[in-house]
């Protein structure tokens, strides 16, 4: 019923690791836990399970990592991994495997005591939020444009990333030797948005994740923060601080217990690296909270390493007083937008030799976005939304072709085609001719600026020439807020009446090409 | 007349009465009670009522939903100073008290919605239910998406609501630059002569024929129509000026039916009372012990505009004078006016084209404490010492309000201020000190 089987791995320095493997039938599980899974278990399905009560008292760092289940014969088998990490000093090596053994009894004990007499569900102690989990599985891709749609999603960020291979190779140089050396420091990254460096330094950290657990480097400690994510700078000093303790503090005392904790030394004290994302939003008038940020990594003991992220290049001399700009240092990195060599290259990879786009229509999209931005997110949801199009236009759903050159360019039009001209020619007739009589008036008056008045005695006149009836002082205010409503034009508080100076939102050849074109 | 307010919904009865509360405002109560429909059904989103002052907007309405007993909240935009009171005052009439205390200390707009919505679901709408804004010009002053969300509040509560604004301001300079939930529009137009006559006529003395009211009435609106149109104002002068009307009846003088000797009589007092009490110079209980007086002294006492005479210190006059004069006179032709030798006049010169027109209509024109000093010097005749007290009855008067200070950016160095008072104002003060102030002002060289 239970095999146990334990392996052992002897690590450099005091450490140890164990990992232990036992299977167990599904029935097995505790059906509070099935339920908390909220479905039938699937025979390729992976889930946690978590039982942290039982292992507090080891230094155990992954207390049990992924269950799967498996088919073993004709019975459903869970398959269980625990890994252990504990210190020689603590506890010898006969005592671990009693203890262990005592550990895994209890567990299979309760979990067979659970199975067989559920008791009433006892008030969690750490409960963890979480979110409705769906009654149907997600559907699966049915045809090659949806495979194709699946992979081109944004969110769907591939394990390595293409064309990011020198900036990866710099973060993580830089971040692997702060790790070896035990020291701290700081990095600046910019880029304009969609040009991959937040998911280049997630790459980074998931491969330096990755070589600590196979022992290559010293274990350490990622905390992520968002300055867009935070309504006041100084919380950040709360975000951190329970990431990396679990303690919750005010922002006043949870800065003072950071500064404690960076500034005395201790032993076995593990490098932590903190990503701060969007560093910008950070900036308070004093600075005190960049200040300190970059201040920390300088400690001797404080073994922090900090990556900030931020669009403009030029941040730190532009915003920062020099004393934070200093503490910065000069370790920048700025990501390039992405030529569309670069972008075919992205889409290609995400596709992964799914065939569902001709190679022209994708090199027009990456040429058209290069041009402009050079982003990714861009150029993915443009691909997305010509599969789309070439779903939609199909005579019938089963066979659907390429996505081709026609469809492509529809989706560019939709995603850069200006609003304002298309709200001009949908605008009613008074309203065309209202933006006629602004900028009559405009050239009359060789200005960018007139009241509604001079506006509307313009207005009046054209109406007249035009052989329409004009309209009331009211219907002009109403057509003139209209157009204001909608930021075609830009208006004074309506509270002026007919003193309200207009100005135009859009150029005066947009409106000219927008009346024109029929 | 009454066959305008119909309506399938309610009995003919009651709408008889309705409109015989409502005179002369027939085609706006049918038009308003057509756009609300019956009780149940649903009725417009928002509705803006305009008029000019005391043209029936509020009466009308509350005449239709307290007659026709309709769920209804009154809230006057002025005495709601933010919006915590006015969400408290909708929802205590709509819902009662508990419904009221639900709010929380400081509430946003969110929070009336929930606890509307929360209301409702306890106690849905049989009727339609009203919110009558009083004064809603004053809505604009109020938080930027409070408009906005009262105009689609049946969208967002998600009830059978119908939000009525009342306004002497036109929709056109309401709407709010983002857009908004176009309201329907609703005129009262004024009362016309007839009218006003008619609904004057309606509150006639008990001791004295209806007939004998009505050419009252009549001889009122012939004096005061072409300045006042306000009803409630003709209300006011029509009840105050009645007792005189009456008084050769009472005497026995004239009969009622002696309508000329009745005007004769009547006329110079109401021309009078233009002047007086129209402008409330003398209050209305003054301007009745006066007609129980005698007849002679009806404007001998002094308005409040004649008791704008103020005593002050002898230096005080004369700055307060120099001020005027600074305030009025071209710094130009100070040295023409306050200097003994100043050399040779050239008259065609000296009038410059441009300063043709009167001083005195463009307002007073700012002076530096410099200025002031060198005309007072000027003007008082013994030597004064530049002392203490000089100055602080400079500031004195500022805060007297009869100079005013003019860009508060300097205190100490070169203050600047402008006269404030009237040319009647210092013309009196200058006879006290027997100073002739005209001959020494630009404009009436």
């Amino acid at each position: 019923k239970v095999d146990v089987s334990a392996k052992w791995k002897l690590t450099s320095g005091k450490q140890k690791k164990a990992s232990v493997q036992w299977y167990v039938r599904v029935s097995e599980i505790p059906t509070g836990k099935i339920s908390l899974l909220g479905r039938e278990p699937h025979p390729q399905e992976v889930f946690y399970y978590e039982s942290r009560s039982c292992v507090d008292e080891v230094d155990a760092e992954s207390i049990i990592s992924t269950v799967q289940v498996k088919l073993r014969g004709r019975d459903l088998y869970c398959r269980m991994r625990l890994q252990f990490s504990f210190h020689l000093t603590e506890l010898s090596f006969g005592t671990f495997i009693d203890f262990l053994y005592i550990q895994i009894l209890l567990i299979l004990t309760e979990s067979s005591l659970l199975s067989t007499t559920p008791n009433t569900p006892r008030t969690p102690r750490h409960i963890t939020p979480s979110i409705p989990s769906r009654s149907l599985p997600a559907r699966q891709p049915a045809n090659v444009l949806e495979e194709a749609r699946t992979r081109l999603h944004v969110s769907a960020v591939p394990d390595s990333l293409p064309c990011r291979e020198q900036e990866f190779q710099d973060v993580y140089s830089f971040v692997e030797s702060k790790i070896m050396d035990g020291t701290g420091g700081c990095m600046y990254i910019s880029g304009v948005p969609g040009t991959g460096k937040t998911a280049t330094v997630h790459e980074v950290m998931r491969c330096l994740q990755h070589a600590s657990d196979m022992d290559e480097i010293p274990p350490f400690h990622f905390i992520e923060i968002n300055g867009m994510k935070m309504t006041d700078p100084h919380q950040a000093y709360v975000q951190i601080l329970q990431k990396m303790t679990g303690q919750k503090a005010t922002a006043d005392h949870a800065a003072a217990l950071l500064e404690k904790r960076f500034s005395s030394p201790a032993p076995r004290k593990e490098t932590t690296v903190l990503l701060v994302d969007e560093l910008d939003l950070l900036w308070t008038r004093k600075q005190n909270v960049m200040y300190n940020l970059f201040d920390w990594p300088t400690r001797r003991h404080a073994r922090l390493v900090v990556l900030t992220i931020a669009n403009t290049m030029d941040l730190p001399e532009r915003i920062m007083i020099n004393r934070v700009a200093s503490r910065l240092g000069l370790t920048r990195m700025s990501f390039q937008p992405y030529s569309f060599k670069q972008l075919q290259q992205i889409i290609m990879s995400r596709l992964n030799k799914v065939k569902a786009f001709e190679e022209d229509a994708l090199q027009l999209v990456s040429r058209k976005v290069a041009a402009l931005s050079g982003d990714a997110r861009r150029c993915l949801d443009i691909c997305r939304r010509a599969t789309e199009i070439c779903e939609h236009s199909a005579p019938n759903p089963s066979s659907t072709g390429l996505v081709g050159m026609s469809h492509v360019m529809e989706a560019l039009n939709e995603m850069f085609s200006s609003a304002y001209v298309t709200a001009i020619k949908c605008a009613s007739v008074q309203e065309q001719l209202f933006l006629r009589a602004v900028i009559a008036e405009f050239r009359r008056l060789g200005l960018e600026e007139s009241t509604f008045q001079q506006v509307f005695v313009q207005h009046q006149a054209l109406c007249r020439v035009e052989g329409l009836q004009p309209i009331t002082v009211s219907e002009g205010l109403a057509v003139c807020q209209r157009l204001g409503a909608c930021r075609l034009l830009l208006l004074e508080p309506s509270r002026l009446g007919v003193q309200q100076r207009v100005r135009l939102n859009v150029s005066q050849d947009d409106i000219l090409y927008a009346l024109k074109a029929d | 007349m009454a066959a305008l307010l119909q309506h399938p919904c309610y009995e003919e009865e009651r709408l008889r009465r309705v409109a015989d509360k409502l005179p002369c405002r027939e085609v706006q109560a049918g038009t308003l009670l057509s756009v609300m429909g019956g009780p149940e059904q649903h009725s417009f989103p928002s509705i803006f009522i305009y008029g000019h002052r005391a043209s029936g907007k509020s009466h009308v309405i509350h005449m239709l939903l307290r007659e026709l007993e309709l769920p209804h909240a009154t809230v006057s935009c002025v005495e709601c100073v933010s919006v915590a009171l006015l969400f408290e005052q909708v929802l205590l009439s709509l819902f009662g008290c508990d419904a009221a205390s639900l709010l929380p200390r400081s509430p946003s707009l969110s929070d009336f919605v929930r606890i509307y919505r929360q209301q409702c679901s306890h106690s849905p709408a049989v009727q339609t239910r009203y919110i009558v804004m009083e004064k809603a010009e004053l809505l604009r002053d109020m938080d930027a998406n409070l408009l906005p969300a009262l105009l689609r509040l049946q969208e967002l509560v998600q009830d059978n609501v119908t939000v009525i604004l009342l306004s002497e301001i036109v929709w056109d300079k309401f709407r709010p630059n983002t857009g908004c939930f176009e309201p329907l529009q609703l005129h009262f137009p004024d009362y016309s002569k007839g009218e006003l006559q008619q609904i004057l006529a309606q509150d006639s003395h008990p001791s004295y024929s209806a007939e004998l009211y009505s050419s009252y009435i009549n001889i009122l609106l012939g004096v005061f129509y072409s300045v006042c149109r306000d009803l409630r104002e003709l209300r006011h002068l029509a009840a105050l000026n009645f007792s005189k009307f009456c008084e050769p009846l009472e005497e026995g003088k004239v009969k009622e039916s002696d309508t000329h000797k009745l005007w004769r009589n009547i006329e110079p007092h109401l021309k009078k009372a233009m002047q007086t009490v129209y402008l409330r110079e003398v209050s209305s209980v003054q301007w009745e012990q006066l007609q129980q007086m005698e007849e002679k002294d009806t404007g001998a006492v002094r308005g409040l505009s004649a008791h704008a005479h103020v005593e002050l210190p002898y230096y005080s006059k004369f700055l307060l004078i120099a001020a005027y004069l600074a305030s009025y006179n071209p710094a130009r032709t100070d040295k023409r006016f306050f200097v003994k030798h100043h050399g040779k006049v050239r008259k065609t010169n000296f009038l410059k084209k441009h300063e043709k027109t009167s001083n005195h209509l463009l307002g007073p024109k700012p002076f530096p404490l410099d200025r002031l000093l060198a005309i007072f010097y000027s003007v008082v005749d013994s030597r004064v010492a530049p002392t203490a007290s000089i100055f602080s009855q400079i500031s004195s008067l500022v805060t007297l309000q009869l100079l005013a200070q003019v860009g508060h950016d300097d205190q100490i160095d070169a203050p600047k201020y402008k006269c404030a008072v009237s040319l009647d104002f210092i013309r009196a003060i200058s006879r006290t000190v027997n100073f002739d102030i005209v001959k020494y002002l630009y404009d009436f060289l």
